[in-house]
């Protein structure tokens, strides 16, 4: 990154004749640079972005920024109690939220279809979360630069019930589903919060919520599709094609993905693993519906079927309802 | 990434899909080179103002005014319409600032809609608000009133495409001078150098303005430019449709039907809506 830091600073070493006043300021613009420490700021966020390759580069670096900033901010305000153990400053309950919104964090870096860069989030977030009481040091001893977490030795059993919980509602909301679609779901994936989740749950529950967030959001897509919205709600009818047209694409959607690296010896892991690749296979298949088939779909509606309408939240719930049956109760 | 792959055969979810794309298409695509250089540019121009509260809080606030489209207030014109996304902040800005005036129905000169221009961009050219009220006014008496929204459409049309209509306006000129289509040479988005001599012939231009071109031929030789233009262009079914109409079409005539078309606010718009997470 040396040559783009050169550029940056605008000028090339000072041709005869030209004022010396240019080469010193491109020279101090440059000691100022690395006094602050900018290559290395933006080394680390490009390496991230890269890493993550989001739909939305200018959406992520803010991101990452944002969350660095806040990250350096409150490491600063914790840090300057010293050495004493950490719980003045912050109670465990805010040390809590604030371990759940870097989770959060790590866990919006890659889309789920991205396995290896998702799965590595789904484990940092994780190591994040289960560690458990006070620790010897605040957690926020700077992370480098670009913003990983240290090699912390992971200190409980597994991450708390109510913490896994509230996680996945998090990432159920933040991914654009309202409370009451997503409430079934999280009622099969919940876990008591007396019990200690272990990895293999964890990351289950993530990846089904975050492809079920991407579900419901294909959903409404589909809903826009069939129906105006000057005209008012679409025809009961035609969503009930659309929805057939739906179920039809996830119930031909089979096949393990054999990708995960979860211990395959472990049953429960297994029966988690199938439901996580099915989850995948889901969006694949109802991105795959055609405008021709729903052209179809539409076309059949139109001759017979019930009268009346169906509005939006109608037609999000059955659509959320097609997904969830699918969904096996975490026991 | 913004405006060319807007065209609805490719949605912006395949990048998910195909990590194939190399690093440096994925960089250029999004313009984030010229953001972070922008950004330090400015850090050494503003020193003690920008390190505050810290060199990551400048970055993070930077890049979150890129990311809501607040970036371009107040900039010089270089940096406005340096990139796509920076042109439709800039004229999402302009209507989020002046709605009212739309709301009012009052009519303004050209010179008052460059004046509300100056007032978010100190160095905003004349020519280019010359060049969208020509489209509203169709060439004719610039110094006519012009409703907002009229004004903002036919902007919005000649600011974001502007490299494009060049060429379009250079084929049209070499159409009407009697050029076979097959022998008008397509420009490619550098020629722009020559336009000011096309500029200097006003007069000959009103004269032929009454003719115009077949419509079918000036929508080949579009067809021909869009194949190999570079830059970001109007959807070719737009163009088409707007082509469709008449018997003869003038160039601004062509604008004009451009600028009213529907589809073309949607896919300038779109963009900051996916931005700010609205389901489309």
């Amino acid at each position: 990154m040396a040559d783009k830091e050169k550029r940056r600073s605008g000028t090339t070493p000072t041709p005869p004749g030209m004022p010396e006043s240019k080469a010193t300021k491109s020279d101090s613009d440059r000691e100022f640079l690395s006094q602050v420490g900018v290559g290395e700021l933006l080394r680390g966020a490009i390496l991230k972005m890269i890493e993550a390759r989001s739909d939305d580069p200018i959406g992520f670096l803010a991101d990452h920024f944002c969350h660095l900033a806040s990250v350096t901010e409150t490491g600063t305000a914790g840090c300057s109690d010293g050495d004493q153990l950490n719980n003045g400053p912050l109670s465990a309950g805010a040390q809590e939220q604030q371990h759940l919104n870097r989770a959060l964090w790590h866990l919006r870096l890659a889309h789920h279809s991205q396995r290896s860069a998702f799965s590595n989030n789904v484990r940092v977030a994780y190591d994040l979360l289960n560690l458990t009481g006070p620790r010897r040091r605040q957690g926020e001893v700077p992370e480098g630069p670009d913003g990983s977490c240290i090699d912390t030795p992971t200190g409980g059993g597994g991450v708390r019930g109510g913490l896994y919980t509230q996680t996945l509602q998090c990432l159920c909301s933040e991914g654009g589903v309202p409370a009451s679609t997503s409430a079934p779901l999280l009622q099969r994936l919940h876990c008591q919060d007396h019990e200690a989740v272990p990895h293999d749950v964890f990351r289950h529950g993530v990846l089904t919520c975050a492809v079920f967030s991407d579900y419901i959001r294909q959903a409404q897509r589909l809903y826009a599709e069939v129906c105006c919205p000057d005209e008012g709600p679409a025809s009961r009818a035609l969503c009930l094609a659309v929805l057939g047209t739906l179920k039809e694409a996830l119930e031909t959607s089979q096949g393990c993905d054999a990708n995960c690296s979860v211990n395959a010896n472990n049953p429960k892991a297994n029966s988690c693993l199938e439901a996580s690749a099915k989850g995948i296979r889901y969006l694949e298949a109802s991105a795959k519906i055609s405008p021709y088939k729903l052209a179809q779909a539409i076309a059949g509606a139109q001759t017979r079927g019930p009268g009346g309408d169906m509005d939006a939240k109608e037609f999000e719930n059955a659509a959320a309802e097609l997904f969830i049956t699918r969904v096996k109760v975490v026991s | 990434m913004f405006i060319s792959t807007l065209s609805p055969e490719s949605t912006s979810t395949m990048s998910r899909f195909n990590c194939a794309v190399p690093v440096d298409e994925y960089l250029a695509d999004s313009n984030v080179l010229f953001y972070l250089s922008d950004a330090v540019t400015q850090l050494l121009e503003h020193k003690e103002e920008y390190t505050q509260f810290g060199v990551i809080r400048y970055f993070a606030e930077y890049f979150s005014s890129v990311k809501n489209s607040n970036h371009i207030l107040f900039r010089e014109y270089n940096y406005i319409r340096a990139t796509p996304h920076n042109r439709a902040s800039f004229i999402r800005v302009l209507w989020r600032c002046y709605r009212q005036i739309g709301k009012s129905g009052d009519l303004l000169s050209m010179l008052e809609y460059r004046s509300l221009l100056q007032l978010l961009c100190p160095d905003f050219p004349a020519e280019m608000v010359q060049s969208a009220a020509r489209i509203v006014l169709m060439d004719d008496a610039i110094d006519c009133l012009m409703s907002f929204s009229d004004f903002l459409y036919a902007f919005q049309l000649q600011f974001y495409y502007q490299e494009f209509l060049d060429s379009v306006l250079m084929i049209y000129q070499d159409l009407l001078s009697g050029k076979s289509p097959n022998t008008v040479i397509v420009p490619t988005s550098t020629s722009i150098e020559q336009l000011p001599s096309v500029a200097a012939e006003d007069n000959d231009r009103e004269e032929q303005q009454q003719d115009g071109v077949e419509p079918s031929t000036l929508a080949q030789c579009i067809d021909a430019l869009c194949d190999r233009f570079k830059r970001s262009h109007p959807p070719r079914s737009c163009m088409r449709e707007a082509l469709e109409q008449t018997d003869k079409v003038s160039y601004y005539s062509f604008l004009m039907s451009l600028a009213k078309h529907e589809a073309i606010n949607q896919t300038i718009e779109v963009m900051y809506i996916q931005r700010e997470g609205v389901a489309a």
